[in-house]
């Protein structure tokens, strides 16, 4: 079925759906998935932790929040990707010297946490206070209540708006092709850019090129990724619908 | 730590007229977008929720589209795939932003609108055609009012979202601050300062929008109805 | 149909190793690489030595110097010079991890250490020179403008540009360029060439300013676009290097000089460019008789026509 697509593609689009698949795809979809799972981690403990009411603890957690969650997305990864190597440099901490991919990872893995942080903190305090004082009753400590009890009961507030950051990770990491990671919209880019300007084809010595076809390029990317979020954005607003009967 | 001891403010100071230059068309950016997703979205929104034959359906179409596709895509296709298809879709650069930022800010406030506009209960408004008025003016005076304050809390983040997207018109040739500032950084490798001016603009300026917001919530909130 | 399928992959397999094979031709023969590497190149730094393999950041979007091709490979002129130091270095063309740098990431990337050097279209500034070193020059591009056939600019003074929307790449020389010397100029600025090629064919820009290199073959293909006279900054390409790691800009220069004497250059080019373009270039590469130097002590952008 896929092939006998792609056959009856022009000439010229085969390496480009080819290289927009088999790279770009596959590194949206790497970015997307470790971004989300990072996002889950650190945004559920930051956002349970919020419900605690110590002042410090608190303003830190929300300093975090509101910081990751006001900057453009864009300017995170700037701050990444131009910024940080200077200060490894000088601190010799290598570990924050990030190559693109993973300053795009981080990137939307700090803005993905605040906005799971957040929503945690309101699905923890969406369960009655009955459900902590019986959890304490039967011994739980603090941990062991939100590991066993509260999480487990929230997890289920907490699925519409996981589902709805994915689909904002997976548009999001188009960011990534400003500083050169190659996803989809950067694979795309790349194609473009080649067909413009004639190169010589090294298997049959042809030229090539010499009109960018960024309008199909770029209309073959939109369906591309409407073909990935629409049905998660329907999940996700079933989900939601399922929550509010 | 060298990198920060280097930390040149002078820079900052020499470029202080390019620099608000640049937030400058920010602004303007963001104005116009919030205005136009306003506008745009109250109108689609009573459309979807007053369910008006074909163009509800066209509505959904479109938000569809938008919601599930990147906003930079959306950018690149308005500004180098819509001339491609007709010379008269073609819009210079400055244009391009403030339609793309109102089709996608558009797109969100629909379906906020539109949830407003639903959770207005129906007895209201059948009083309200019980009193005499007639369903433009029972729209104005009763679903409005209501459903637009209900439709509040949930545009406010959208229109948050279309002022920190203006950042990403650094893709095309729009003078915004990111923009000015990524210059900066290309030409002069002065990253950190402009790393830290574009920090401290995005989260004053979103911060205080989130703050005037809230204030205007609070005044605006629907007394408690049982 | 299958069958159709099958041969095809095999005569385009055939054909691939063929092509690769007479590529190589030129240089073939790993020993000579070896008795090059050995006798004439001064020792490998020692951390590429130890890895055993090139670690070279090269452009992806900027046919022909570096660009994805049909293959979905990195090929371009700038990838053959880095593939020809893997062969000086370790005696195969393929002792070298390429990666994909852009405009502006690619001096974030080398100071970082993802790479040991750039080859990537890297135009010498001397405001880059503050933060990297640069090798002895591998290709000398010069600036040209693309304008509609129609255009004013065509007989005009490169001073008209004043006051026009002048198309070209973010940070790039131009960028520069234009600021400093054309008052009243407003610069249509984009990371990518062809999103500036685009502004300049859908009217947004009056002109796009660009190497050469990357003109020509647009002008060649558009019959509504032809490139102006006017020729400024002729700046050379350098290889860029971490500030300070003599030993890397001992061997890269060394190799570029040798390469440069054998008139490895030439062959490059020709292998990446269309035979109706060669012509052009010939001033553009390195040969055996041709002298290269960096414009230094001077400021080229800020050297304004009159």
């Amino acid at each position: 079925m896929w092939d006998s697509l792609v056959s009856r593609l022009p000439d010229w689009a085969e390496p480009v759906v080819d290289y927009i698949i088999h790279t770009g795809l596959k590194n949206t979809l790497i970015i997307a998935a470790i971004s989300v799972v990072l996002s889950v981690l650190v945004g559920v403990v930051l956002g349970t932790l919020l419900t605690i009411k110590f002042l410090p603890l608190r303003g830190l957690i929300r300093l975090y929040i509101e910081v990751w969650r006001g900057l453009p997305i864009i300017v995170t990864i700037f701050l990444l990707y131009f910024a940080l190597p200077s200060v490894a440099d000088e601190t010799h901490l290598s570990f924050i010297d990030l190559d693109p991919m993973r300053a795009a990872i981080l990137g939307l893995a700090l803005w993905g946490s605040a906005q799971i942080a957040e929503a945690t903190r309101g699905a923890v305090q969406s369960i009655p206070r009955e459900q902590h004082e019986a959890a304490e009753a039967l011994g739980f400590g603090w941990v062991g209540r939100h590991v066993n009890v509260i999480l487990p009961q929230a997890s289920r507030r907490l699925l519409p708006p996981l589902v709805s950051l994915s689909v904002g990770v997976i548009q999001n990491s188009t960011l990534a092709s400003i500083i050169g990671v190659p996803e989809v919209l950067e694979t795309a880019q790349r194609s473009a850019n080649r067909l413009a300007v004639p190169t010589v084809d090294p298997a049959t010595l042809a030229i090539e090129g010499g009109d960018s076809h960024a309008l199909e390029i770029y209309l073959f990317v939109f369906v591309l990724f409407f073909l990935i979020s629409f049905p998660l954005t329907r999940l996700a607003a079933y989900l939601e619908r399922r929550l509010a009967q | 730590m060298d990198a920060l001891a280097a930390f040149d403010w002078q820079y900052i100071w020499d470029h202080k007229a390019v620099l608000w230059g640049g937030a400058k068309v920010t602004f303007e950016l963001a104005a116009i977008g919030i205005a136009g997703s306003f506008v745009l979205g109250l109108v689609l929104g009573a459309v979807r929720a007053y369910r008006i034959p074909v163009l509800s359906q066209l509505t959904a179409i479109y938000v569809e589209l938008i919601r599930n596709t990147p906003i930079l895509v959306q950018i690149f296709l308005i500004a180098y795939g819509l001339p491609k298809a007709a010379k008269a879709l073609q819009f210079d650069f400055f244009t391009v932003a403030c339609v793309s930022l109102i089709l996608w800010g558009g797109a969100f406030n629909t379906e906020n609108f539109r949830a407003g506009f639903e959770a207005v209960p129906v007895r209201y408004r059948e009083a309200a055609y019980a009193l005499g008025l007639g369903p433009i003016k029972t729209f104005l005076n009763v679903s409005l009012p209501i459903g637009g304050r209900i439709a509040l809390p949930s545009s406010i983040n959208t229109y948050i979202s279309v002022f920190k997207n203006t950042a990403l018109m650094v893709a095309i040739s729009v003078e915004e601050l990111t923009n000015v500032a990524k210059q900066s950084i290309d030409l002069d490798f002065r990253t950190w300062e402009m790393i830290w001016v574009l920090a401290v603009f995005y989260l004053t300026c979103v911060w205080t929008l989130s703050f005037l917001i809230r204030l205007l919530e609070r005044h605006l909130a629907l007394p408690e109805s049982t | 149909m299958k069958k159709l399928v099958i041969a095809t992959v095999v005569a385009v397999f055939a054909a691939v190793v063929f092509t690769a094979l007479s590529v190589a031709a030129p240089w073939s023969g790993s020993a000579r690489a070896k008795a090059d590497a050995a006798n004439k190149l001064p020792a490998l730094p020692a951390e590429v030595r130890q890895r055993r393999r090139w670690k070279i950041g090269v452009k992806c979007d900027f046919p022909p110097f570096g660009y994805i091709n049909r293959q979905n490979k990195i090929a371009g002129y700038d990838v053959d010079v880095a593939r020809r130091f893997a062969e000086l270095a370790f005696g195969r063309r393929n002792r070298v991890s390429l990666t994909c740098v852009t405009t502006p990431s690619r001096i974030p990337a080398l100071q970082r250490g993802d790479v040991d050097i750039i080859i990537s279209t890297l135009t010498w500034t001397s405001a880059r020179e503050e933060v990297i070193d640069y090798s002895y020059p591998y290709y000398n591009a010069t600036g040209r403008l693309l304008v509609p056939n129609n255009s004013p600019l065509v007989s005009a003074r490169l001073t008209a540009l004043r006051g026009r929307r002048v198309a070209t790449t973010r940070g790039s020389i131009y960028d520069r360029y234009i600021g400093n010397c054309f008052a009243g100029a407003s610069k249509v600025l984009t990371d990518s060439p062809v999103a500036a090629l685009e502004n300049l064919r859908s009217g947004r820009a009056d002109a796009f300013m660009f190497d050469d290199t990357f003109l020509l073959g647009i002008a060649a293909n558009d019959s509504n676009l032809r490139m102006t006279n006017h020729k400024f900054l002729n700046v050379p390409y350098g290889i860029g290097i971490r500030k300070g790691e003599r030993a890397m800009k001992r061997w890269v220069d060394a190799a570029i000089l040798q390469m440069k004497r054998k008139d490895e250059f030439w062959r490059i080019l020709r292998l990446n460019s269309p035979r109706q373009f060669w012509r052009f270039f010939l001033n553009n590469v390195p040969r055996p008789r041709t002298r290269e130097a960096y414009p230094r002590g001077r400021v080229p952008e800020n050297e304004c026509p009159r």
